[in-house]
């Protein structure tokens, strides 16, 4: 029988009086609802929102149907009446009368601009509604007409009456005459019109082609098959018939039996072998067409079903009901799927197992097929994936819940069934442990753990109302009730937390495993891994799915947008959709996805926007730097996001526009940047701002340009007194002289305490008395009487005041004019000294320092890039190491090389792995770590003529400690020892080989750009030591191929060149101090000679442009002008950073004019030479030299033999086999 | 019934044991326990307090038991207090007097394995009858002979009998990092899965998972555990040891670890493997010298 529990999903629902008629709009998420109470509504199903309400009916609508392309919809009523309604003006355009009685149905034609009507006065009804008019009428039933249809492509339509009959009409001869070229005179027109009535009866327009009798009761519903030759119809009889037609018969096919009470709609799946029907009975029916057996059916309590309506394309379908009208899905179009790694794991429509490999972007055939699992209409819900095991842990809803646990195919080739599985019954099953999954059933509320047997390990209560369960990190389960979500400890049986959080219905882990979000229908709540909620945000729309980017981004995507969140809650959209998908992974720009269709799909993203939005919350400038130098983020939203946050002066780096840029240097304090905006726009209105803000910073000499601009020659005059400055103060004095302003230039003479002035200003202004009054209350009594003479007035006419203390303005004390305050310390944010260069460390390529400070943004941006590029092209450039590899041919006798690592037969104990290493590898860092010492130095001597170990000592431990883990095992033993390789995947103990800590790659990313750290910062001691550290490091290490070997040679050479540069400089500077090496000439001689030596090794450009300078500089100041010049041009030659340039374009025109060396050193300065590292002298080319073996350094002959000064490990001129760092 | 079976009432003391969580064995509550469980379960308290390092006290209180099982933990105890020969001596008379005993075999073979007599701790404990606790006595020691062949047989033989049990796991996982390749991911499993869940986590099954990760390439997972287990033990011997070498391995400089690791465990076979190592070097370079010197 049928099964009660299952549920079509239900996406949709609403209440109103009766639904008598449901239309679907093919394209919108709209369906119109024509009720009982004479109303139609208009519904948005996605959004559950009514959208407009059509009330010109009167009494109860039953007929509905929306027009396939034009934006029109029509109605019919008991009102006898058909109307046609636009929904875009929302009225109704017309009235379609004819009818004698009710109308039950109607329906559109899906190409002709016709109108099918059925009607309780036994007609069916054709309309043309563009010109208004009917065009057929079709008479044949005896009873009231219940449904009428047109077939969706032939001529052909479809009737059911309460006669009992379904009749099937042939209008191909209504076609023929209402399709006809429109070439037909006015009068054949009106002749064919008036012929119209006369067709009444006995016409050839329509004519019944088959009358299927079979129901014993009326005929409610009536419908064609989307594609076959079929036609199902639902009657009073409570049956639901199937039939079949030909060209020239119809009959029967079988009936579904189930309703207890009239059926009263019926419909064809439209993409599967189903039927779907409704009834009295209060329930809806899904039945197989090919068995013709009940599939299952959902149950209302107290609404009985009047009609049901599919959608033309997608997955919905909508029933009406006594109390309105509901929408649903009739099967789950989520495929079930789950990720491991780089690998979906996903279930197709067939029922396919397949996978999905994100890194080569390629889809898995088959891997298993679930054909047997559920039943067939049934897809199942979960998949869950063991990677220890390669199993899957499926759920189907179907029989009241069943998972089944299959082991998937080693090799994954073909369609197989399922062959060795375990099932049972459950709701939820997922892995909770390499072995271990735990099961749910909801109807008996209990969780079993079962191990991969299939037996029940554990049993639980969950708490009440469990409706689902997720994994939960490991050893716990996530149990979802609709309320809440608990964290459950599967050993101790007790819930460790619990978050109420509504209606969860999906969980998804970060990739970390640190966070979860908790997806329910309108929200996303992101806990951590202990179940505390970090975030939660409301959506209108329904989410869908979700997944995490490695950063710790969440990714969700609704009916229609792929939006993200931060862990704080700020989200955005990313894009939309034009189809919904389920997110399974993000990487990089790539989004992957599941459609409904359960096929994989990618789609692109710009992830840049929410990747800086996480940066600025987890303050990682260097992201931030990388981003907006790197792409195109720019725009308002974020200008404005920036501001909202508190990061003006980040939002600064996007802004190009002059006003907004100098709000927002305002706003962070940027007076820089503002004084530059403001002098771009020269606004008054800017300065006045400007000036307030430097007041506020103390930033006077920018409050003194605003007034200048403003000519506020007041507020200038009191700045100047303010800070001091007496002369710009004077200077004011003067312009308001010029300007004849009184006003002005009394208070300038009141500021500077010019007595005389006021005096001679009252007097020009003819204010006599006050010119009397100031001069006589400063004592100034010559002054006195010349302005009695003048005004001729005596002195005993006067009547003066007592006169107090003369009033004389206070001398400044602190020439505070000289510098601005202190600025504010916090204007400027790692992030902009990082924009403007400055900040060392975050650019990775090396300018020299001298060159950093000091310049301005572009010129470091630009410095940088040729460095950049100067530093890409060494690398790869390089000589190709020529006179290096002298023996890379010779294979060096490995066999003999084995050192019999004595193998303890005896006893019963093998020979360890670390044993193995040896014998597997005829490279050096092999034997170290097999700690195998002897062996090792007897390889290094053979390949790189290696004597002195002792400085390697370091290395050799170094290597050796890293081979092996110490892991506890049983209590009271030591520790087991395991070796750790650089091998991963082998297994075959004759081809395992250890791991080489700093390894060839971190040589060259770390120790060799630290070593560049201290020539840029002039540490040459601390250079030399790490260069030669470098050297030890190479020589004792392996290569993962034989390019990277061929690197680490030329790495060697490189750090040779640079341990020697500085070695020359060093010792240069330990001749002694300035003075004593100036003092005497022949350390003078000496130190010319060092320091040109120094800018001969094969160093970086713009470190070369370091020793360049440094020797130009001594040889300049030693009256070398000749050398000093040559050095300057060999600085111009190169290029770089300004500072240098232009100090070497000072030089070289300084010298050139006495082009004469004071000081005759060894140094030729055409001539091609080496630097013998032993002696410090030139090497000229042609004459013999010996070298090091590992780093390449040239010695002269007569120092064969020895140790390598540079690398102290090598003997100066033995050639050995050549460094063998890859086998 | 198996009291080490899944129903079994010792079936929680014995895996707490063996994952590692000793103050959990010793806090057990053994009152419920029946009567001949009571003794199987007082010895894996013992053991755990000798794990704690109370050795001096567990002697004390099982000093002149004449009880075969209590006569083989003293002898432990005496060994972890260094008292080497007496332990050997107290066990090889055990052995012959009541070598079928299965605590004797387990405790037995740990001192004998842990003075350097292998042979005859395999011995004693070929003897055992469905012990898995000598079981995964023996694959241990056959990898530390470097058997690798022989463990493997162990593990395999036993799988067969005790399917999914914590020691078989335990056991394989050991195996397991000796033969790496896909193994190394397989162990990694098993110890993460005891690792992080909190009933079972303890700092041996930590350091147990960070070393999987370390032999799997995933430093900065490996470190971060043990980083952890240093912080949760300051003193534990395993945890600086491999965070040493793991330091090592990532290029960094391990010197603080090593004076730590002195600290901790004077003892530690890395210390007195260095030790070894470096004077090796030096005898070895002494070999070769340049034709001039400087």
């Amino acid at each position: 029988m049928l099964e009660p529990t299952l549920m079509p999903s239900l996406q949709f629902e609403s209440k109103s009086s009766r639904a008598k008629g449901i239309a679907f709009h093919p394209k919108r998420p709209w369906i119109l609802v024509s009720l009982h109470s004479s109303t139609i509504q208009l519904w948005d199903y996605r959004m559950g929102t009514l959208i407009d309400r059509f009330e010109e009916h009167d009494g109860p609508v039953r007929g509905i149907d929306f027009h396939k392309t034009q934006p029109l919809f029509v109605s019919g009523g008991d009102d006898y009446k058909i109307k046609v309604w636009s929904y875009q003006t929302r009225r109704c355009l017309f009235t379609l009368n004819g009818h004698l009685d009710y109308v039950r149905t109607v329906f559109f034609h899906h190409e002709l601009p016709w109108i099918i009507s059925a009607s309780d006065d036994q007609t069916i009804r054709i309309w043309n509604w563009q010109n208004r008019s009917l065009i057929c009428t079709m008479t044949g039933h005896n009873h009231y007409v219940m449904c009428a249809q047109f077939h969706p492509k032939d001529d052909l339509v479809v009737s059911a009456s309460l006669d009992q009959s379904v009749r099937v009409w042939d209008i191909s001869g209504l076609r023929k005459k209402h399709s006809a070229p429109t070439s037909m005179s006015f009068e054949d027109q009106v002749a064919r019109s008036n012929a119209q009535q006369a067709d009444m009866f006995g016409n050839t327009d329509a004519m019944v082609k088959f009358v299927l009798e079979g129901h014993d009761r009326g005929v409610n519903w009536v419908s064609f098959h989307p594609t076959a030759p079929h036609i199902v119809s639902a009657g009073d009889d409570r049956l639901v018939k199937l039939w079949r037609f030909s060209e020239t018969k119809a009959w029967e096919v079988d009936t579904c039996r189930g309703h207890f009470q009239n059926a009263s709609g019926c419909l064809f799946h439209p993409h599967q072998d189903l039927i779907l029907s409704c009834g009295e009975d209060k329930t809806i029916r899904v039945w197989d067409s090919q068995k013709r057996t009940a599939v299952q059916s959902f149950k209302r309590e107290n609404d009985r079903f009047w009609v049901i309506a599919a959608h033309p394309e997608i997955n919905l379908f909508a029933a009406g009901h006594d109390n309105g009208v509901m929408v649903f899905k009739l099967e789950r179009e989520r495929p079930a799927s789950t990720v491991h790694q780089n690998n979906l794991f996903f279930i197709t429509k067939e029922k396919h197992v397949r996978s999905y490999d994100f890194q080569k972007n390629a889809e898995s055939p088959t891997l298993l097929s679930l054909k047997r699992l559920g039943s067939a209409w049934v897809p199942p819900r979960t998949l869950s994936y063991n990677p220890a095991e390669r199993s899957v842990l499926v759920t189907s809803p179907s029989e009241g819940g069943s998972y089944e646990l299959i082991n998937l195919p080693r090799d994954g080739s073909g369609a197989l069934d399922s062959t060795d599985s375990k099932r049972g019954q459950g709701n939820s099953a997922i892995f909770v442990a390499r072995n271990r999954f735990a099961v749910l059933n909801t109807s008996t509320q209990t969780i079993d753990i079962k191990d991969l047997s299939n037996n029940t390990a554990r049993s639980f209560k969950p708490p009440i109302g469990t409706t689902d369960i997720y994994f939960g990190g490991t050893g716990n389960l996530l149990i979802i009730t609709p309320t809440a979500v608990y964290l459950y400890d599967i050993q101790q049986k007790k819930s460790i937390a619990e978050l109420t959080v509504n209606g969860v219905k999906y969980v998804i882990w970060s990739n970390d495993g640190l966070h979860a979000a908790l997806l329910s229908k309108h929200n996303v709540t992101i806990v951590t891994k202990t179940l505390e909620q970090v975030s939660t945000l409301h959506e209108t729309i329904r989410i869908k799915s979700a997944t995490w980017d490695d950063a710790g981004v969440l990714l969700y995507s609704t009916l229609n947008h792929i939006k993200y969140t931060l862990m704080n809650g700020d989200n955005g959209i990313v894009r939309t959709l034009d189809q919904t998908v389920y997110l399974v992974r993000v990487k990089g720009r790539y989004v992957y996805s599941l459609d409904r269709a359960a096929k994989p799909k990618v789609l692109h993203i710009d992830p840049t926007e929410y990747r800086f939005k996480l940066a600025l919350v987890k303050r990682n400038y260097e992201e931030m730097l990388h981003i907006i130098r790197n792409s195109s983020l720019v725009g308002q939203s974020i200008i404005s996001y920036l501001q909202k946050k508190g990061y003006p002066e980040i939002a600064l780096q996007f802004v190009q526009d002059p006003t907004t840029r100098f709000e927002l240097a305002i706003e962070c304090g940027n007076l820089e940047v503002a004084v530059e905006m403001a002098k771009e726009l020269d606004r008054p209105k800017l300065w006045t701002r400007l000036g307030t803000e430097a007041l506020a910073h103390g930033n006077h000499q920018v409050v003194e340009m605003a007034y200048q601009k403003l000519k506020q020659f007041d507020k200038l005059s009191f700045l100047y007194l303010s800070t001091g400055d007496h002369s710009k103060l004077a200077r004011m004095a003067k312009i308001a002289e010029h300007r004849g302003d009184f006003t002005a230039r009394f208070q300038n003479a009141l500021y500077l305490g010019e007595v005389e002035d006021r005096i001679q200003m009252f007097k020009e202004a003819d204010l006599y008395p006050l010119a009397y009054m100031t001069a006589k209350s400063h004592g100034l009594e010559e002054e006195c009487q010349s302005i009695l003479e003048v005004t001729g007035v005596t002195e005993d006419q006067l009547t003066t005041p007592k006169f107090g203390q003369t009033a004389t303005p206070p001398r400044p004390v602190v020439p505070t004019y000289k510098a601005n305050w202190p600025t504010k310390a916090t204007s400027q944010s790692i992030f902009e000294k990082a924009l403007s260069g400055q900040l060392e460390g975050l650019s990775l390529e090396d300018a020299p320092a001298a060159a950093t400070n000091g310049l301005g943004r572009d010129d470091a941006g630009d410095d940088d890039i040729a460095a950049k590029a100067n530093g890409a092209m060494d690398v790869d450039e390089d000589e190709d190491a020529a006179g290096w590899d002298m023996g890379d041919d010779i294979v060096p006798e490995a066999d003999s090389d084995f050192v019999n690592v004595e193998s303890t037969d005896a006893g019963g104990a093998g020979s360890s792995e670390a044993d193995m290493w040896a014998r597997n590898s005829p490279i050096a860092a092999d034997h170290i770590a097999a700690g195998s010492f002897e062996s090792a130095m007897n390889l290094l001597n053979r390949q790189v003529g290696a004597v002195n170990f002792a400085p390697l000592k370091p290395r050799f431990l170094e290597i050796y400690s890293a081979t092996k883990t110490y892991l506890p095992a049983s209590a009271g033993l030591p520790p087991l020892v395991n070796y750790v390789r650089r091998t991963l995947d082998e297994t075959d103990p004759r081809k395992v080989l250890p791991i080489i800590p700093r390894d060839l790659e971190h040589l060259a990313s770390n120790d060799l750009q630290q070593g560049y750290d201290t020539m840029r910062s002039n540490k040459l001691e601390d250079g030399v030591r790490l260069f030669k550290g470098i050297l030890h490091a190479i020589i004792a290490n392996a290569a993962s191929s034989e390019s990277e070997a061929t690197d680490a040679k030329k790495l060697a050479t490189s750090a040779g060149e640079y341990a020697l540069a500085m070695s020359i400089e060093l010792a240069r500077r330990r001749l002694g101090t300035p003075e004593a090496v100036n003092g005497n000439p022949e350390l003078l001689k000496r130190s010319l000679e060092l320091s040109a030596y120094f800018t001969i090794p094969k160093i970086e450009v713009p470190h070369r442009q370091l020793a360049l300078l440094n020797a130009m500089n001594l040889a300049a100041r030693s009256k070398n002008y000749s050398s000093a010049s040559s050095f300057a041009n060999r600085i111009l030659a190169n290029g770089g950073a300004n500072r240098i340039l232009e100090n070497a374009r000072r030089t070289k025109t300084q010298c050139e004019r006495n082009p004469h060396d004071a000081v005759e050193i060894e140094y030729d300065q055409f001539a091609e030479f080496d630097i013998c590292a032993a002696s410090y002298t030139p090497i000229y080319s042609g004459t013999p030299y010996e070298e090091c073996a590992l780093d390449g350094t040239k010695y002269h002959t007569k120092y064969k033999g020895m140790v390598c000064t540079v690398c102290e490990v090598c003997e100066v001129g033995k050639h050995g086999s050549g460094l063998k760092l890859f086998a | 019934m198996d009291p080490y079976s899944a129903e079994g009432e010792l079936i929680n003391i014995h895996n707490h044991f063996h994952q590692g969580q000793y103050q959990e064995v010793v806090d057990f509550d053994t009152s419920a326990l029946s009567a001949e469980n009571a003794l199987p379960a007082h010895i894996l308290v013992l053991r755990s307090r000798l794990a704690l390092g109370q050795a001096e006290d567990v002697l004390a209180e099982v000093q002149g038991e004449s009880e075969p099982e209590l006569a083989a933990v003293a002898a432990l105890a005496e060994y972890s207090l260094g008292k080497t020969d007496a332990a050997v001596k107290t066990v090889e008379e055990l052995a012959s007097s009541a070598g079928d005993n299965q605590t004797v075999q387990v405790l037995g073979g740990t001192v004998l394995q842990a003075a350097g007599k292998s042979e005859e701790a395999l011995a004693l404990l070929s003897q055992h009858t469905g012990s898995l606790d000598a079981v995964a006595l023996i694959v241990q020691i056959h990898l530390q002979q470097n058997r690798t062949d022989l463990a493997v047989k162990e593990v395999a033989a036993a799988r067969r009998w005790a399917q999914d049990s914590l020691l078989v796991n335990l056991a394989e996982s050991w195996v397991g990092l000796r033969l790496g390749g896909d193994k190394y991911q397989q162990s990694f499993y098993v110890f993460e899965e005891l690792a992080q869940a909190p009933s079972t986590s303890s700092i041996t099954t930590l350091v147990s998972q960070a070393v999987c990760e370390l032999h799997l390439g995933r430093v900065e997972e490996a470190q971060t555990a043990l980083e952890q287990a240093v912080q949760k033990q300051p003193d534990y011997a395993e945890a600086i040891a491999n965070l040493l070498v793991l330091t090592v391995v990532i290029g960094k400089n391990a010197t603080e670890l090593t004076s730590s690791l002195k600290t901790a465990a004077p003892q530690h076979p890395f210390l007195a493997d260095i030790e070894e190592k470096s004077s090796l070097f030096d005898k070895a370079a002494t070999k070769f010298s340049p034709k001039v010197s400087a």
